[in-house]
């Protein structure tokens, strides 16, 4: 069980506290029906997936309460940060 | 062998015997042995058959590593433990143990025949010979194999222990309590560090369990242990396995060694959070591959050295040594100081270091160098070996009754590997030690790669003048891998270790090649005549070593299991009858059942009750989530697919929930309080999943709206009336509320009293009939049920259950989310059209059902079915097809999601997707069930009171 | 018709003693769940101090996150409503039971299944974190004396574990 640095409580939890929430910096289009099949495609389905580095979204879901954003590298499966949602991609 | 108790010695108390059995004969141990030693001690040679070729096995090693001498302990019914280690089974009164994979007898094995066979069962037998026909595999392979190829069983009835777990942290955790590992304790033991040093055998001290010369040093040492105020030790607790962040689980053992554990936890499971981990684990003996290495005496040099000094026991009377490695000639040595007669001294190696000749002459054993043990004659016990120089020359036979093997020694890398620690290769240890840590971890002493025992020669196999082909020299003892196999692997073309250990199976046994890993590599790598570093290294997988599945559950176990939610009126349905089912984790009341009556029967009373009368129905496991703010309108605007800014407060509202690809992922009617406060229900197993989902688009997609969501579900227990005397019912309990149609129409919501408890009184109807949701603080729930029940007993009131609740709403048509939907239907296909706001510019999904997809001809709709014949209900799952003629494979169109009988109608009802659904009213489908196809007309999904006039009243 | 009805709860009424510790379930209470942006807004409104840091408590009320105040108080407490402002308070009284766990293993019977260290977890600190699965707010009133708010339907199966961890 890894332990996650939440960016609101400032301290590491355990993993069991939190809930992941696929990859993150994916805004929703602000004006979904000006958005061509192609784009709402992408918008909804297509994901990075990379070996390595992801920025990636999790929730402190029984803790804080809140989401946040993370870089974790997916093959070693350890956090390089995390940081509050809205700030930018890291 | 011949093995009996020295006269002294050891670490066992001589003064306290214990009586135990083994196959049903009884036995004298002494408190401190284990199995193992007591069974030695008592000339037990023979402790089980091998796995595939059922050959007599003894003890090979002495703690965690054994492969061999694997035994059942029977505690009574489900209690029954399979393929513990004997080396490990510590003896105590009343131990009653067996062997394994044996049929009859250990003595006769009927299985033995294998051996004889064994040309026949060459590495991948099985792959290669069991692959066809594939209707054999269930039947017949699989259930022979299963009887042939066993090791011990597994109990059948339920495990009556108890098993505890718990949570630990430590800035220091120190896994092994060998010497390094009692050092590095010792020098913490002076910080402000939480400490805490667990070792797998019952007293600390490990190697220097077997060394008399260290008993004093121990004594001291663990007394020091013992009273330092930071340290917390763990005996009989073995670290199974090292996760992320320094989080090791371990498995301490708390009543197995006593003759009577009463009713205490049986084991506990520790789940350790580290600042900082040292791993004294120390190294394990190699064996050396020979022709009847695994002959019943042919054991490791340094557990015959355990065996004497720390338990007394002597494994012979005249032992023999097959030493590539200086430590055997050392623990030989402190065989002969302990009693024991050495009869021979042989090492593969030319030349060893002069003062293991001079000590080897002291004490008059004969050596002979440059030799290899080339076969093992005795069955059931070596009698005698047989030895050549190394190019084959001067065989001789040799008599002894046991034989020590020294092959160097392999460091315990396992906890380390698992946490990801890099290995290095070291050619003259012939083994991986530890490299770069991938956590905070460090490794000390043997399992460092760091030890004093000498020095020794690394060889895969020893040479022999005999055809390699022709003769069984094992390398995994417990899974019966013989150099040969692993030979034909490479023959056959593997070349990865991954790949050669899966074919031959070798280190896949229980212990996971603690013994048979490395001469494995060796073996493969000469074969290859590539380099050990070129062919890799298997992974290293926790467990470390076989735990029970009742530690690793801990206490999640029982009524522990997982929690079962219960409302505050479950108690009346338990009192009353009930029948229950689990929705999600909730317990609901399914029906109501009377006396002599059935499901059926009850579900038809019920519903009818409903439809004539009143029906009374516990509605609290409904999700309710509070939406405030003064963005609240604006939020569920956005995430619903209906329009909610004009909701008057006051008013409810059927909103229905689509996920951003236009799927609908919950519905459920919610009010408007006030203008900036909502009370939103969802389905009951969809209340968190629905809270998550808002909260992460309030989070991160609309952070700028001052809305907030609170989960309400349990703040409120939902009593929902249902029928024509709801209402009159009602009257005479409420307070501050008009009930009458005009002031309170349907779909409305009322705050007020209802006997003298504050209501959130909702006016909705999941029945078609006239309905209020009854919602109070949920303590107050059960006892304002019964009021209820007292006061409507002149109404016939009738409580129901979720299975009528899913007829009478099938009835009208109303769709349950999960149930006729299934992640893939938009509101169009649910014929929810009415549902959608086409005016609004946006809400969660609406792009989506733009799509193609969505918007393409001939998606499934969901429709009503009526059987031809009244009296067929279908089955829910059904497929539907359109000819009934057509060859099979038949296209399938559809499937019925829901069908009941309804009472009501006296008929049964059902709901379907069917393709093009919508576009198929009056047609005839078919349905084929066993035994008969049954055919259907589709119309429309509301079946009774298509005007709502039952409602509005 | 202004009669009352009775309460029922869904753990026992008898505390359980041994091991160590109590386990009791305190009496019911006001809770209110408190949503705001920043909380000099709350301190306004409420005429109180409400604490600034996630994990803090500050008299009856536990900061739980950046914008969640957890507020319990005796039965009968009023609390004003916030109608109209950009802030959100919800009675949520009945939601949870909070069983009170004392005594000097009370911090060791909560590690049994509550993945915190708890002996760095210090005399006025809150959390919503875990037992097992079970989702709780944890209270440390002293360093003998844990509050554990649950969800009711939830109390039964954590009253169960407390009291069958104190006896491990």
């Amino acid at each position: 069980m890894i332990l996650i640095h939440c960016p609101y409580c400032d301290e590491k939890r355990p993993e069991i506290e939190f809930s992941y929430g696929g990859e993150a910096h994916i805004a929703r289009p602000p004006d979904p029906s000006a958005q061509s099949d192609n784009e709402w495609e992408s918008y909804l389905f297509i994901r990075a997936n990379p070996r390595g580095r992801h920025n990636e979204r999790w929730r402190h879901i029984h803790g804080c309460g809140r989401f946040f954003n993370a870089v974790r590298d997916t093959v070693s499966d350890k956090f390089e940060t995390t940081y509050k949602a809205g700030e930018p991609r890291q | 062998m011949s093995g009996y108790r020295l006269a002294t010695g050891g670490r066992v108390d001589r003064t306290a015997p214990a009586q135990f059995s083994f196959d049903g004969q009884s036995y004298e141990g002494l408190a401190g042995d284990t199995l193992a030693s007591a069974l030695i001690a008592n000339g037990v040679a023979v402790f089980g058959r091998s796995f595939k070729y059922h050959r007599p096995r003894g003890v090979l090693g002495s703690g965690s590593e054994e492969p061999n001498a694997l035994v059942s302990v029977d505690r009574g019914p489900g209690r029954f433990t399979p393929n513990l280690r004997a080396t490990n089974v510590e003896v105590h009164d009343r131990l009653t143990a067996v062997s394994q994979n044996r049929w009859p007898s250990l003595k006769t094995d009927f299985g033995a025949i294998n051996d004889r066979l064994g040309m026949f069962l060459p590495a991948g037998f099985y792959n290669k010979t069991f692959m066809w026909p594939r209707s054999f595999w269930d039947k017949l392979y699989e259930p022979a194999i299963r009887r042939m190829a066993g090791l011990g069983e597994a109990p059948t009835e339920i495990d009556p222990d108890i098993y505890a777990a718990t949570y630990a942290h430590c800035d220091l955790l120190i896994i092994g309590a060998g010497p390094a590992g009692i050092d590095a304790a010792l020098e913490a033991a002076g910080t402000n560090k939480r400490i805490v040093l667990i070792d797998d055998q019952n007293e600390l001290g490990g190697g220097a369990l077997a060394d008399p010369s260290l008993f004093e040093w121990l004594e001291r040492s663990v007394k020091a242990l013992v009273d330092a105020p930071n340290l917390t030790i763990l005996t009989r607790t073995t670290a199974f396995g090292y996760y992320h962040d320094n989080f090791i689980g371990a498995v301490q053992r708390l009543t197995d060694h006593l003759p009577d554990g009463g009713n205490a936890a049986r084991e506990k499971l520790w789940r350790i959070r580290a600042g900082e981990v040292i791993l004294a684990q120390g190294a394990i003996e190699r064996p050396l591959v020979f022709e009847g290495n695994d002959t019943p005496g042919v054991m490791l040099a340094s557990a015959a050295r355990v065996f004497a000094n720390r338990y007394g026991v002597a494994v012979g009377r005249s032992v023999a040594l097959m030493a590539s490695h200086d430590s055997g000639w050392h623990d030989v040595f402190a065989l002969a100081k302990a009693g024991e007669g050495i009869t021979a001294i042989l090492d593969i190696r030319e030349a060893v270091d002069d003062v293991l000749l001079k000590q080897a002459a002291d004490i008059g054993v004969a050596v002979k160098l440059g030799h290899s043990v080339i076969g093992v004659s005795g069955r059931h016990g070596v009698k005698a070996i047989e030895i050549a120089r190394n190019d084959g020359t001067g065989k001789m036979l040799v008599s002894c009754d046991a034989l020590l093997m020294a092959g160097g020694w392999t460091p315990s890398v396992h906890l380390w590997s698992q946490s990801k620690g890099s290995l290095r290769w070291r050619d003259d240890l012939g083994a991986y030690v530890p490299d770069k840590p991938n956590e905070k971890v460090r490794c000390v002493g043997a399992c460092a790669g760091t030890w004093n025992f000498g020095s020794g020669l690394v060889i895969d196999e020893l040479p022999t003048p005999k055809d390699q082909a022709r003769i069984k020299a094992f390398v995994d003892f417990q899974n019966d891998v013989t150099a040969k196999d692993i030979r034909l692997a490479v023959r056959e073309g593997f070349r990865s270790i991954e790949h050669i250990k899966r074919y031959t199976t070798n280190g896949m046994a229980t212990d996971q090649g603690k013994t048979s890993n490395l001469n494995g590599l060796q073996i493969a790598s000469q074969a290859m005549a590539r380099p050990v570093t070129d062919i890799g290294l298997t992974t290293f997988r926790p467990p470390y070593t076989p735990q029970t599945f009742g530690a690793l559950a801990g206490h999640a176990k029982d009524a522990l299991f997982q929690p079962t939610r219960k409302t505050n009126i479950d108690g009346w349905a338990e009192e009353n009858g009930a029948v229950f089912e689990l929705v999600a984790q909730w317990r609901r009341a399914r029906y109501f059942p009377k006396a002599g009556e059935d499901m059926h029967a009850a579900v038809n009373r019920e519903c009818l009750a409903v439809r004539e009368r009143l029906g009374i129905f516990d509605a609290s496991t409904l999700g309710k989530i509070e939406v405030v703010g003064p963005d609240a309108a604006e939020f569920l605007n956005r995430m619903y697919t209906n329009p909610w800014k004009a909701l008057e407060p006051g008013r409810c509202r059927y909103g229905l929930l689509l996920k951003e690809d236009g799927f609908i992922t919950d519905d459920g009617v919610s009010a408007r309080l006030a203008p900036d406060r909502f009370h939103l229900t969802t389905t009951t197993g969809g209340a968190a999943r629905v809270l998550n989902m808002m909260e992460d688009y309030l989070q991160t997609e609309w952070p700028d709206l001052n809305v907030w969501l609170t989960s309400t579900t349990e703040q409120y227990a939902v009593i929902a009336l249902q029928g024509p005397n709801a209402r009159k019912l009602l009257q005479p309990l409420v307070q501050g509320i008009d009930l009458s149609a005009e002031a309170f129409p349907h779909m409305a919501i009322r705050e007020g009293t209802i006997c003298g408890i504050p209501t959130r009184l909702f006016r909705v109807s999941f029945t078609g009939e006239l309905g209020f949701e009854i919602n109070v603080p949920t303590a107050h729930g059960r006892a304002l049920w019964e009021r209820i029940m007292a006061e409507g007993a002149q109404f016939g009131i009738t409580p129901y259950g979720t299975e009528a609740m899913h007829v009478l709403r099938a009835e009208k048509g109303y769709i349950i989310v999960g149930q006729d939907t299934d992640g893939t239907v938009t509101p169009y296909d649910a014929g929810l059209d009415w549902a959608v706001g086409k005016k609004k510019p946006d809400f969660v999904g609406r792009r989506s059902l733009a799509r193609p997809d969505i918007v393409a001809s001939g998606r499934k709709q969901l429709v009503g079915l009526l059987t031809d014949d009244p009296n067929v209900v279908l089955e829910e799952g059904a497929q539907i097809v359109a000819d009934p003629n057509q060859p099979i494979p038949m296209k399938m169109i559809g499937h019925v999601t829901s069908s009941y009988w309804s009472a009501t109608l006296g008929r049964s009802i059902a709901l379907a997707f069917v393709a093009g659904g919508q576009g198929r009213m009056g047609e005839t489908l078919h349905i084929p069930m066993p035994g008969k196809t049954h055919t259907a007309k589709v119309g429309g999904m509301v079946f009774y009171d298509p005007e709502g006039t039952r409602l509005n009243v | 018709m202004s009669d009352t009805l009775v309460r029922t709860e869904p753990v026992p009424t008898v505390p359980f003693a041994g091991g160590g510790v109590t386990i009791s379930r305190a009496a019911p209470m006001v809770r209110y769940s408190i949503r705001a942006r920043q909380p000099q807004a709350l301190e306004t409104l409420f005429n109180a101090r409400f604490p600034h840091k996630i994990g803090a408590t500050e008299g009856g009320i536990a900061c739980l996150g950046p914008d969640e105040w957890l507020l319990r108080a005796g039965e009968g407490t009023a609390i004003p409503m916030s109608e109209g402002l950009p802030l959100a308070v919800t009675d949520i009284s009945e939601r949870a039971v909070c069983l009170i766990v004392e005594g000097a293993r009370a911090a060791e019977v909560l590690m049994s299944g509550c993945p915190l260290d708890l002996e760095l977890f210090a005399a006025g600190r809150a959390t919503r974190t875990l037992y097992e699965t079970v989702e709780i707010i944890l209270i440390r009133e002293t360093d003998d004396c844990f509050h554990v708010e649950v969800w009711r339907s939830f109390a039964p199966w954590l009253w169960t574990a407390l009291t069958t961890a104190a006896t491990h």
